[in-house]
């Protein structure tokens, strides 16, 4: 199959005081189409920074960085928010909803970024925030809205142009079991669409519910496990929310 | 306290450049202030100065000879008194230099009216005698050329005279029909400056002034003054010896009237400076709780009273509002020499009057009042957030969609303007502020330049034949030109300095919101773009506002003559288009700080 993430020698080095500090270090990676992959570790080990290099949103000090084949790890600022609009989804631990758009503008926000029109736009967000179950909160702004359905409309926006890519970054750290459980859901299904999931988590749980884990310590992957499709997985998932998949 | 005021003292050092906008505009503020009050000051101190040298009067009168007769039609066209006329005054005035505390008199000396061509210009003037020898009292100060020498065809021109109607020493002037000779120019605390006073004045020689007699100058009075030996009797003196006297405290006082207009003027806008700079002081104030809210919520955690919280922050203010106070003093006391400097009343360069401890608590009272208002209200409403709301603190979000923005996006507007209208309303009470500043600087601009248009075509007008009138009205013009531009330019100035505080609060405000637009697929110019389009769209509605204010504002404070505002549209769009290039450059430096600041940073700081 075909790697829509592809890291070679990927490397983000901070300056410090004494030696530099390497956030990301020398990380060799390949995620395929339609994988769900969970990189786990210590607080600052570098599991966020991994996400937002391969996301553009750090720039690599040393590395290739290739996504749907492309090299990416020059592009410019601009070219990378272009990229980004249509083959990356970002879904973050504090929501980062914007304050002053309703969940439905909030979701509509990257399609009409890309350039679709208005009227397609919202369409296409109501049937998202349906699908993610809070279309009846789409016209409240994210201030009145609860953890759950803020990552809810979270989801929905960073799905709404389907990227090829969606990282996640601890999405579930402020949610309660209920929440985090309608939000597996709808990662579980994005293997069907041929998405790619990147999920930083501390829960192992939420770890367990993807194909792959990596665990990173100092910067490095330490460890790569394919994750079986068996009973472990399920096991872990019904104990969530009392979902069962 | 000490710890306090050590707090304080960091904060101040952590934010060099908010402490340097805050002392900017304060200072504005007190110099204005400082200037008004030294204005007066310093025109005093100029005509104390020609009073000290001339050894001036303290009673001084000038006596028509024919005080029963009916005025005449011009001053001019008077008969010649009698002899028994003018014996009887000189009379009167002898006795009353003779009368008990007078230690020394200049006259009774003739005064003859005549009208003359000075430069040009054909005027009414009063001749006034006086002998070579210098006088014990208000000999007039020789400014250039010399003192009169008793030759019949030789005068002094008074000083401002002269210097109007640009005639030196040397020059031929006619009086009376009589070509004579400018001998000198010179100056004296008895005799105001043309053309604010009139008719001009002209030192003759007995001699000359017999000459110019025969040629058909008219006696109309005789003048004296006086030395008393308490000075401060004078009004007593003046009361005891009939009417038409006049002392030298009231010359003093209305020497220079314009100037006291002038100094009332400036305070007027030193106030208005002072209720704007509460705007730009509440921003900072507000900015910096809303980025301190952490250090606040930590203060609280350790057991700091939401008292001492504010404390805090006043401290920090008021050591500002200090230095602010020392700047105004200071540049105020030191420009007024300037200000003063183009004032047709002044006799001689003026110079910088001394500091004085009130000029000084006022300067420090309006920077200190300032503050506290700014100060009190935000900190407050900071420091009572409860300490957990504190601690984790960020921007507040909005509660309501903004309906600015939503029309923005039914009128298919790209979408970084739409984004950008919808921050428009996030702060209220910053837009506001901002747009009342800026909306009445180009009010004054708009004000100055239909003052300077409406005096263009009134000095133009036929009304003005008469040099004198002119040059009058066009002094009387200049210095209100004066007076509005510099209110424009103070107003300009701290409209921009607010600008640039709202811009770079605005800036780290909507630095997260602007984070996120870019994890979604906005490019930098795209958020870019948004931010300036919030910005730019206070600066629309303060056009929208400040142009018809300033037409109102002329239309209502302007008389007959200079009404309707008769500026071409293409001065409206300039001014406009101006305010928005302005405000486009002021907001360009933090906009461009947003567009460089990391996406991830912003987005961990949560």
């Amino acid at each position: 199959m075909t790697a829509v993430v592809e890291a070679i020698g990927l490397s983000r080095h901070y300056p410090g005081d004494t030696t530099p500090v390497r956030a990301v270090d020398a990380v060799d990676l390949a995620v395929e189409a339609g994988e769900a992959v969970s990189v786990m570790g210590p607080s600052g080990c570098g599991k966020s920074t991994l996400l937002h290099l391969l996301g553009g949103l750090e720039r690599p000090t040393a590395g290739e960085l290739r996504l749907g084949g492309q090299r990416v790890d020059r592009l410019s600022e601009a070219a990378w928010a272009r990229l980004r609009r249509r083959s990356v989804g970002f879904v973050f631990q504090a929501f980062h909803l914007v304050d002053e758009l309703t969940a439905l503008e909030n979701v509509e926000l990257p399609a009409l970024l890309v350039g679709v029109s208005r009227r397609a736009a919202k369409r296409a967000a109501l049937a998202l925030l349906d699908r993610l179950g809070v279309a009846d909160r789409a016209h409240h702004l994210p201030d009145r809205l609860s953890g759950g359905e803020r990552q809810r409309v979270a989801l929905a926006r960073a799905l709404i142009n389907e990227p090829l890519l969606v990282l996640a970054d601890e999405p579930t750290g402020n949610l309660d079991s209920h929440a985090t459980g309608e939000i597996l859901k709808v990662f579980a299904g994005l293997p069907d669409t041929g998405q790619t999931l990147l999920l930083v988590t501390h829960d192992p749980r939420v770890a367990a519910t993807a194909h792959r884990l990596l665990g990173m310590r100092d910067g490095s992957i330490v460890d790569d496990t394919r994750l079986d499709d068996g009973l472990s997985r399920h096991a872990v998932l019904s104990q969530l929310a009392g979902w069962d998949p | 306290m000490a710890l306090l005021a050590r707090l304080a003292w960091r904060n101040l050092r952590a934010r060099p450049g908010q402490a340097l906008l805050l002392l900017l505009a304060l200072s504005l503020a007190t110099t204005t202030v400082t200037l008004a009050l030294a204005v007066n000051e310093t025109g005093n101190d100029s005509w104390d100065r020609l009073h000290s040298r001339t050894n001036g009067f303290h009673v001084r009168t000038a006596r028509s000879y024919r005080l029963d007769a009916p005025p005449p039609a011009t001053l001019t066209g008077s008969p010649a008194p009698t002899a028994a006329e003018v014996a009887r005054t000189h009379e009167t005035l002898t006795d009353m230099a003779g009368a008990a505390g007078v230690v020394a008199h200049s006259g009774p000396w003739p005064m003859l009216a005549t009208t003359g061509t000075v430069g040009g210009s054909r005027l009414e003037l009063f001749l006034l005698v006086r002998p070579t020898a210098p006088e014990p009292v208000g000999q007039p100060l020789v400014t250039s050329g010399g003192w009169l020498a008793g030759i019949d065809d030789e005068v002094v021109l008074e000083d401002g005279l002269a210097s109007v109607l640009h005639v030196t020493p040397g020059s031929t002037v006619t009086l009376a029909g009589q070509p004579v000779r400018v001998r000198g120019t010179a100056m004296t605390v008895s005799v105001g400056r043309y053309p604010l006073y009139q008719p001009p004045r002209v030192w003759v020689s007995p001699p000359a002034a017999a000459r110019l007699r025969a040629a058909g100058a008219v006696d109309i009075g005789a003048t004296l003054e006086l030395r008393l030996a308490d000075p401060d009797a004078a009004p007593g003196f003046a009361a005891a010896h009939g009417p038409g006297l006049e002392t030298w405290q009231e010359t003093r006082a209305g020497s220079h009237s314009e100037l006291t207009v002038f100094a009332a003027t400036l305070l007027v806008i030193g106030t208005l400076l002072a209720f704007l700079t509460i705007a730009t002081a509440a921003v900072l104030v507000a900015g910096r709780m809303a980025a301190r809210s952490r250090q606040v919520g930590a203060l609280k955690a350790v057991g700091l009273t939401p008292g001492q919280a504010t404390g805090v922050l006043l401290m920090e203010y008021l050591a500002v509002a200090m230095v602010a106070s020392i700047v105004g003093i200071v540049a105020g006391t030191l420009f007024s020499p300037r200000v003063v400097r183009s004032a047709a009343s002044m006799y001689g360069a003026p110079q910088a009057p001394p500091i004085t401890w009130s000029r000084s608590a006022v300067a420090i009272g309006v920077a200190a009042t300032v503050v506290v208002l700014a100060t009190v209200g935000p900190a407050l409403r900071g420091v009572r957030q409860s300490t957990v709301r504190a601690l984790a603190a960020n921007v507040r979000p909005p509660r309501r969609a903004s309906r600015l923005g939503r029309l923005a996006g039914r009128l298919g507007l790209p979408l970084p303007a739409v984004l950008g209208l919808r921050g428009v309303t996030r702060r209220p009470g910053r837009t506001a502020a901002n747009v009342t500043g800026l909306a009445l600087g180009i009010a004054m601009v708009i004000v100055g330049l239909a003052l300077y248009r409406g005096a263009r075509r009134f000095l133009a007008s036929p009304l003005f034949a008469e040099a004198g009138d002119r040059a009058v009205n066009r002094l009387l013009f200049d210095q209100l030109l004066t007076i509005v531009f510099a209110a424009a330019a103070l107003l300009v100035a701290l409209a921009v300095i607010n600008a640039f505080v709202v811009a770079v609060f605005a800036a780290r405000d909507s630095a997260r919101h602007h984070a996120i637009l870019r994890t979604l697929g906005a490019t930098p110019r795209q958020t870019v773009t948004s931010f300036v389009v919030t910005q730019l769209a206070a600066c629309l509605i303060a056009c929208a506002t400040g142009i018809p204010l300033g037409v109102l504002l002329f239309a209502t404070a302007a008389g007959d003559d200079l009404n309707p505002v008769d500026l071409p549209l293409w001065t409206y769009a300039v001014v406009a288009v101006g305010a928005l290039a302005t405000y486009l450059v002021t907001v360009i430096g933090p906009a461009r700080i947003l567009a460089r600041s990391p996406v991830t940073t912003q987005l961990t700081y949560e």
